[in-house]
């Protein structure tokens, strides 16, 4: 049962009220320091200056906070050290996860990969790991995406374009060929919870063939509504509600199978990238994160039994200092819901560890080779952040999935600054910063808020249903489409600084030929080999499970391991839960 | 004078998952006097048939996917078989690399648009297209 029927945004005002306060500055210094600044404003500042103090930076994906002209220790005149930031590795965690930081574990280097069969990214997963990758991130095509087999007539086209093509377990075998599964941490970026529900467990039969004790498996899956129901556009969907408990099913099922697994990954990424501030991206990850701890502790599981393998997807922008400062904010305030909403008791528990990504969004077509410096200046934000692991987007993206040379650069711009740049060797190097804590502190206000208001419509798949956030996407992407339009937002090389000559010198990526007639080949095969009479009863048992609200996975494991395929299972998905039609708005 | 209640229809093509730049296209097609019907995800031949019973002028498809050399080859195929390639517009906007644009053009698209494109060249282009297509 949840005891807390108070909103977030109420039980932590409660609890600063109650805290006894030990200022950061001490107030006699503070006095004397306002003084000294008025007349500082008053006599050495331009009069142009005061008139315009306060600005508000214009950039992509960006926040809209206003900033001052500088920033001094009267802007954190009401901060607690010990309370507010205090040091790595201990509550509230504002410095990182841990005391050492990027000493003690360098980051992950984990760049997504994915296009053409699987046979075609078991090569590229191959060539990842030869030049240095730590890990292993794998992206679905769209039609694997979306849940229709390779031999469907509407996959027409697109199989193994844009990541690859999954259909049965076989391929999961043939994907992570001669890759060590126990030794290498695989991301498996399935998106929604319904292909989770259906790709997870293919990996897991091709394990189990292996030999492989699910025990033994590390790696992440995605499993996110938001992606399922708000950022994606598709022909078919089931109902918010429905896709809401697989999410969670999801969860129970790997939370007891497959304990080192991470079961979630509350992804704030594509809905940032489809159109949102970096405040909304963040309020609407947390209170996912909120209501699916809240199903699980429903369903009658500890918190702390869930919540430390909870894990966030940030994608990271342009405004570099609010970049830098969301991360901190985020931290601090998933720690503080953790603590006093869930009154979590594992330490881990009270850990935001965070997987990020450089913005596609911000990637331009015109002088394909800015992005590079476009997204090292990301990298660079998100490592001063303090985050887990790291993909950085390649500089041809604009224009299709990257070439073997670009996603090289990819990697090696995180291993320069990795290597080179010694950001690493000093925790929360930006800690302390006035305008770096007064921004954190900004920003957390803001993302309390709108948690707030999504908790007073009813919560988060509430405002899905009601269509709330996919009206505060269009509104977001419209508006900043204006400004970029108008100039206001600079975009260099494409609405400023801008040069005739648009066609680039550089190669693109070509996809691989034939993979649909493989996949369409290996199908027909499979369909010919395996226990149709033991496929038609075991799609039967799921579509049961679906309607009697059981468990669902252990059923889809049961499908996958007797050879169906993607297709199959998401059929009857939609012949038990229904269709649902998201609200377009433009 | 052009005629400002120009009809299009607009659709993502195939699978693809990114609308964000189909339904900005669509909001400026709009502001800019157009009627737009947005189709959502859909194959080749649902777009032909709805552009036939909307009597669409022009026919704009969104794809970031990877999808739109073969999509978009059914797409003038389809239109062809129906009778409607020469007296209605075709639009394609998306991913699409300097080699693809040209085998979109040789293929029969009016317009091939890539990220960056601005309102004005936009709703240009539509004018234009419909102009030529009402000649």
């Amino acid at each position: 049962m949840v005891e807390n029927k108070k909103n977030v945004k109420e039980i932590l005002e409660e609890i600063k009220e109650k805290k006894v306060k030990k200022p950061l500055y001490n107030p006699e210094a503070i006095e004397e320091l306002q003084k000294n600044f008025d007349n500082w404003k008053d006599n050495t500042v331009k009069e142009a200056d005061k008139q315009n103090w306060e600005i508000t930076p214009q950039t992509v994906l960006g926040s809209e906070i206003p900033r001052e002209l500088t920033y001094s220790p009267l802007n954190l005149k009401d901060s607690e050290y010990t309370r507010e930031i205090g040091f790595p590795g201990e509550e509230p965690f504002t410095r990182g996860l841990h005391p050492n930081m990027y000493r003690g574990k360098k980051f992950t280097i984990r760049q997504i990969n994915g296009f053409g069969g699987p046979e075609d990214t078991n090569e590229r997963f191959k060539f990842m790991l030869k030049n240095g990758a730590t890990g292993l991130s794998v992206i679905f095509d769209i039609p694997t995406v979306q849940m229709y087999d390779s031999d469907d007539p509407i996959a027409k086209g697109q199989v193994g374009t844009s990541g690859v093509a999954i259909d049965s377990a076989n391929d999961m075998d043939l994907l992570f060929k001669d890759i060590p599964l126990e030794d290498v941490t695989i991301s498996i970026v399935t998106h929604y919870p319904s292909n989770t529900a259906i790709l997870f467990p293919m990996f897991l039969a091709m394990a189990e063939k292996r030999g492989i004790s699910w025990d033994k498996l590390r790696g992440t899956v995605q499993n996110d509504i938001t992606l399922e129901e708000v950022v994606r556009s598709g022909p078919e969907y089931i109902p918010p509600r429905d896709c809401f408990r697989i999410q969670c099913d999801n969860i129970e099922f790997i939370k007891k199978e497959v304990p080192n697994w991470n079961f979630i990954n509350l992804n704030g990424y594509n809905l940032h990238d489809f159109g949102t501030s970096g405040v909304t991206e963040m309020a609407v990850a947390i209170s996912n994160g909120i209501e699916t701890l809240d199903e699980l502790i429903s369903r009658g599981y500890d918190v702390d039994f869930i919540a430390p393998r909870l894990a966030f997807f940030w994608s990271i922008s342009n405004d570099f200092f609010e970049e830098v400062s969301r991360i901190r904010a985020a931290r601090r305030l998933w720690y503080k819901i953790m603590k006093y909403r869930f009154k979590a008791k594992n330490p881990r528990s009270l850990w935001m560890r965070c997987h990020v990504q450089t913005s596609g969004i911000t990637l331009t077509r015109q002088e394909p080779y800015n992005n590079i410096i476009r997204a090292s200046y990301q990298a660079l934000s998100a490592i001063l952040g303090g985050v887990q692991s790291l993909h950085v987007d390649s500089y041809d993206e604009a224009y299709a999935v990257p070439t073997e040379e670009a996603a090289l650069l990819s990697l090696r711009t995180q291993q320069i600054i990795q290597n080179e740049t010694a950001v690493t060797e000093v925790v929360d190097p930006l800690g302390g910063s006035y305008y770096v804590e007064s921004l954190t502190n900004e920003i957390e206000g803001r993302i309390l808020s709108e948690i707030d208001e999504i908790e007073n419509i009813g919560g988060y798949v509430k405002s899905i249903e009601k269509g709330w956030i996919h009206r505060k996407i269009a509104n977001y992407f419209n508006k900043e489409h204006a400004k970029i339009e108008k100039g206001d937002i600079k975009v260099v090389g494409q609405n400023c600084f801008t040069t005739d000559n648009k066609t680039p010198p550089i190669d693109v990526f070509k996809y691989p030929k034939g993979v649909e007639d493989r996949q369409k080949e290996k199908i027909k095969k499979l369909k010919e080999s395996r226990n149709n009479t033991k496929v038609e009863k075991a799609l039967k048992a799921l579509q049961d499970a679906c309607e009697k609200k059981e468990n669902i996975v252990p059923y889809s494991v049961e499908c996958a391991r007797l050879g169906c395929t993607e297709g199959e299972i998401f059929k009857v998905f939609k012949k038990s839960f229904g269709l649902w039609r998201p609200p377009v708005i433009f | 004078m052009i005629k400002n209640n120009i009809k299009v229809v607009l659709s993502k093509l195939g699978l693809d998952v990114h609308s964000r730049g189909v339904f900005i296209v669509a909001k400026i097609l709009r502001d800019a006097g157009m009627e737009v019907i947005y189709l959502g995800n859909s194959m080749p031949q649902q777009i032909i048939k709805a552009a036939i019973q909307e009597d669409a002028d022009i026919i704009g498809v969104s794809s970031l996917g990877g999808g739109h050399i073969a999509l978009g080859a059914d797409l003038i195929d389809e239109a062809k078989k129906e009778n409607i390639k020469d007296s209605k517009g075709f639009v394609i906007g998306g991913a699409i690399s300097p080699e693809e644009i040209i085998e979109l053009q040789n293929l029969g698209f009016d317009k091939i648009f890539t990220s960056g494109a601005s309102n004005e060249e936009i709703i240009s282009s539509f004018k234009k297209i419909y102009e030529s297509k009402s000649k």
